[in-house]
């Protein structure tokens, strides 16, 4: 029997290179396990492996009746990248124009630009419009750092928009995006992309919009493209309000495609909670409606309207006049950039006759005068720690020959009947008064860079001081400050904290935090905060009230109070010498009128504060009667109207609120 | 024998080889089948959580939308242009009902619909004379 191919040296030798073989072969598979292993896996991560982004969706604010005030939507950032396109899709052009609300002739100058000539073009920027990692020009990230904390807006539209890719031969650099719109809507960018135009694209991004515009600016605030919050309750709130963002690590295949099934983690994103504040969008466009006509008529050079609950200090509308557009904050010119500031709260003014309920209160809650305590109101100066002080002079050249009571003091608003009760109650124990009545020390309020206004203790006092700080002179106050003083005699005598956010709520609408009432101190008794109620009603009623003429007829079924307000305003003036002086501004006050309805049993207060109006439009002294008093009125008819829990006749409980049933009338 | 015997083991191995290839095969094929659906499953789940995100970015589209056409200035502007002539209320056209209200709209009610039925009903009586 022949052997055939089975002769022991072939066969060894072909079991050799089979063992050869599989050796080589398992050489290699422990090459590429074992001691590549690292490197080849690394080099798949990168390949494979990816991390997305799901970004968390900023919380709405909201007003008290659930109006969107601020909201983030998405839009799309949409671009071209030109060397993409096609010479088929060119006939579409047109269609992608309207659609994206460029002319034809722009779009074509976007479209028909590929390349970019040397040096037009410093570094290139990504696609999304996102920061570079690392900005090393420090001096430039100070400037913008420095702007922010100031609340000026940057223009964020003036970057160029364009990226490109290395220089060829040329020293071109091609054109790789070009935005061409960012502020492509959802259905917008549907139909572009039903045109099937090859190399356009967007980036979705959230923006923030503010739905009405100037309502609430300085309230509400902004956040800026790169969704930073800069001002206002943006900022303040904005640990509730920027949410989570989640992520998910995945792989992707050769077409840069995830592929869904090799998902390892999966973290969603956690949308911001909602905001809602005690703003009414109603009232607060009532607020501002007012103030436009306050503008229209007399022309100030700011103005501010502010309305709250006294009994809960929650702020109903915060309105002021210089304002500005949330949706355009970054478009105001560089010479307008005090618009951003809210002025309710970040500047002060001298109150003027306003400030007499301080030293009315306190010398009542004291016990040193009763409303019938008459004082002579023709002297002109009165001894003060045996040193004799003038006394100031009556507004506008008034003279009071028959002693006035306090009751009439408050009424007429006797400068030197003030300041005798000023002088009566004492230096020390009048400054405590203007302390706990809220002045010299922040409200609390958060949001709009409150300051504390000017307030000197009694040791740093002028001798005038004593008979000047009762009438509303030598003392700095903010708007706010003014309003929550009066809000102590209107709420029983007790300093609340203005509120302005009422509840934070999670993404599915359910109140994670609600805020009640915060008592900082009592500072009058209740006998008191009655007692001025009565007298401050009487600058309404009386004949002889500094209102009366402007308020009757008054609105019926309801009886308000509240105090008038004239001060001169002060401006620095260098002399001849150098020397820098204050001197009184002629022709310039600041007229204001604070009050509050009903009067038994206040629910709304109102402060109106209008600087520096225009005299002659005025037809006189632009004091509080002529210029607040009246938008005060329009204000309280308005409310009046709108809020149905408002208990405008006298003697009605305060259990049921009644309900307002329209009967229709003629248009 | 010792040839059956040989065949038999043979035909044993065979049939367990068999029985191991069929049995990995199916193992294959079914965990191939698993990879599949589970590759189906997930991608109709991406394609659902796109769609519900895109449902939701359309949603709050049309909510920034409906809440910027309810701004007071507009509402105002649309008020003059398409001449409604809408005004605000004022106090003389207000009545204010402090007692409960649903007593007063229940009395309301119930006298418009005697005075009604009142009107509407006409009842006659035919009299005859007793014998």
């Amino acid at each position: 029997m022949s052997k055939g191919f089975a002769s022991n040296y072939r066969i060894v030798v072909l079991a050799s290179l089979v063992l050869l073989s599989f050796t080589g072969l398992g050489a290699r598979l422990v090459w590429l396990h074992v001691i590549d292993r690292q490197e080849l896996l690394d080099t798949v991560e990168k390949a494979r492996r990816q991390i997305i982004i799901q970004h968390a969706r900023r919380g709405d604010i909201l007003d008290a009746r659930d109006n969107l005030l601020a909201t983030s939507r998405s839009l799309i950032d949409l671009g071209v990248d030109p060397q993409l396109l096609r010479k088929e899709d060119e006939k579409k052009w047109p269609q992608l124009a309207t659609l994206t609300g460029l002319s034809l002739a722009d779009l074509e100058k976007i479209l028909n630009t590929r390349s970019r000539p040397p040096g037009a073009i410093a570094a290139p920027k990504s696609p999304a419009g996102e920061p570079p990692l690392f900005d090393f020009d420090f001096a430039k990230s100070q400037e913008d750092a420095k702007k922010t904390e100031e609340g000026t807006a940057v223009d964020e539209d003036a970057d160029d928009d364009t990226v490109v890719g290395d220089p060829d031969t040329n020293g071109e650099r091609p054109v790789q995006w070009a935005k061409l719109s960012d502020e492509i809507s959802e259905s917008t960018y549907a139909s572009i992309m039903k045109l099937g135009i090859r190399g356009i694209y967007g980036n979705r991004v959230y923006r923030r919009v503010y739905p009405h515009n100037e309502l609430a600016a300085h309230v509400i605030g902004y956040v800026n493209r790169a969704e930073e919050p800069v001002t206002g309750i943006e900022n303040f709130a904005d640990l509730y309000l920027h949410g989570q963002n989640g992520w998910v690590e995945s792989e992707k295949d050769g077409h840069q495609v995830e592929l869904a099934q090799f998902r390892t983690r999966d973290v969603p994103a956690a949308d911001g909670y909602s905001v809602v504040l005690s703003i009414d969008a109603v009232v607060q466009h009532i607020a501002e409606a007012e103030l436009e006509t306050i503008v229209d008529k007399y022309r100030p050079r700011k103005a501010t309207i502010i309305v709250s609950n006294p009994r809960t200090g929650f702020i109903l509308a915060l309105a002021n006049t210089p304002t500005f557009n949330l949706n355009e904050y970054n478009r105001l010119p560089p010479g307008e950039q005090f618009r951003l500031r809210n002025i309710a709260v970040a500047d002060m003014y001298e109150p003027g006759s306003v400030f007499k309920i301080v030293a009315a209160s306190g010398a009542l809650n004291d016990a040193i005068v009763t409303p019938e305590t008459a004082f002579d109101c023709s002297l002109e100066n009165v001894l003060v720690n045996g040193t004799p002080r003038n006394l100031p002079r009556e507004f506008e050249g008034e003279h009071f020959d028959a002693p006035l009571s306090v009751a009439d003091i408050l009424a007429r608003s006797s400068n030197k009947g003030a300041a005798q009760i000023g002088v009566l109650l004492g230096a020390r124990r009048f400054y405590d008064y203007v302390r706990a009545f809220g002045f010299g020390q922040t409200t609390g309020f958060p949001v709009g860079g409150e300051i504390s206004g000017s307030l000197q203790p009694p040791e740093k006092w002028d001798g005038l001081t004593i008979t000047r700080m009762p009438i509303g002179q030598s003392i700095g106050v903010t708007p706010l400050q003014m309003h929550q003083a009066m809000c102590v005699i209107a709420n029983g005598g007790v300093l609340l904290r203005p509120q302005i956010i009422w509840k934070i709520r999670d993404a599915s609408g359910e109140a994670i935090y609600n805020l009640g009432p915060a008592k900082v101190r009592r500072v009058i008794s209740e006998q008191t905060a009655r007692t001025m109620t009565h007298l401050l009603e009487r600058v309404l009623t009386d004949p002889d009230g500094t209102a009366f003429k402007e308020w009757n007829p008054g609105i019926a079924g309801c009886d308000f109070a509240g105090k008038t307000g004239t001060a001169q305003k002060w401006e620095a003036v260098t002399l001849p010498s150098g020397r820098t002086v204050e001197r009184v501004m002629p022709h310039a006050n600041v007229a204001s009128f604070i009050g509050f309805f009903p009067a038994d049993n206040p629910q709304v207060a109102i402060s109106v504060i209008v600087d520096h109006a225009d005299e002659s439009l005025v037809g006189g002294t632009a004091s509080g009667a002529k210029v607040a008093v009246p938008s005060f009125k329009h204000i309280a008819e308005q409310l009046i109207t709108y809020l149905p829990s408002l208990e405008i006749q006298p003697g009605i409980g305060a259990a049921s609120p009644p309900v307002i049933a329209m009967e229709g009338g003629p248009r | 024998m010792k040839t059956s015997a040989a065949h038999g083991i043979v035909n044993q191995v065979l049939v367990y080889t068999l029985v191991g290839i069929g049995l990995s095969s199916s193992i294959g094929v079914g965990a191939v089948w698993m990879r599949e659906q589970i590759s189906l499953t997930a991608n109709a789940n991406k394609a659902l959580e796109a769609r519900i995100a895109d449902l939701t970015r359309r949603c709050e589209e049309t909510t920034t939308a409906i809440a910027q056409e309810q701004d007071a200035t507009v509402l105002l502007q649309r008020n003059t242009l398409w001449g409604i002539g809408l005004l605000p209320p004022q106090e003389g056209q207000v009545q204010r009902v402090t007692e409960d209200p649903t007593v007063r709209m229940e009395a309301k009610r119930n006298s418009g619909m005697y005075r009604d039925t009142a009107a509407a009903a006409t009842v006659s009586f035919r009299v005859a004379a007793q014998p």
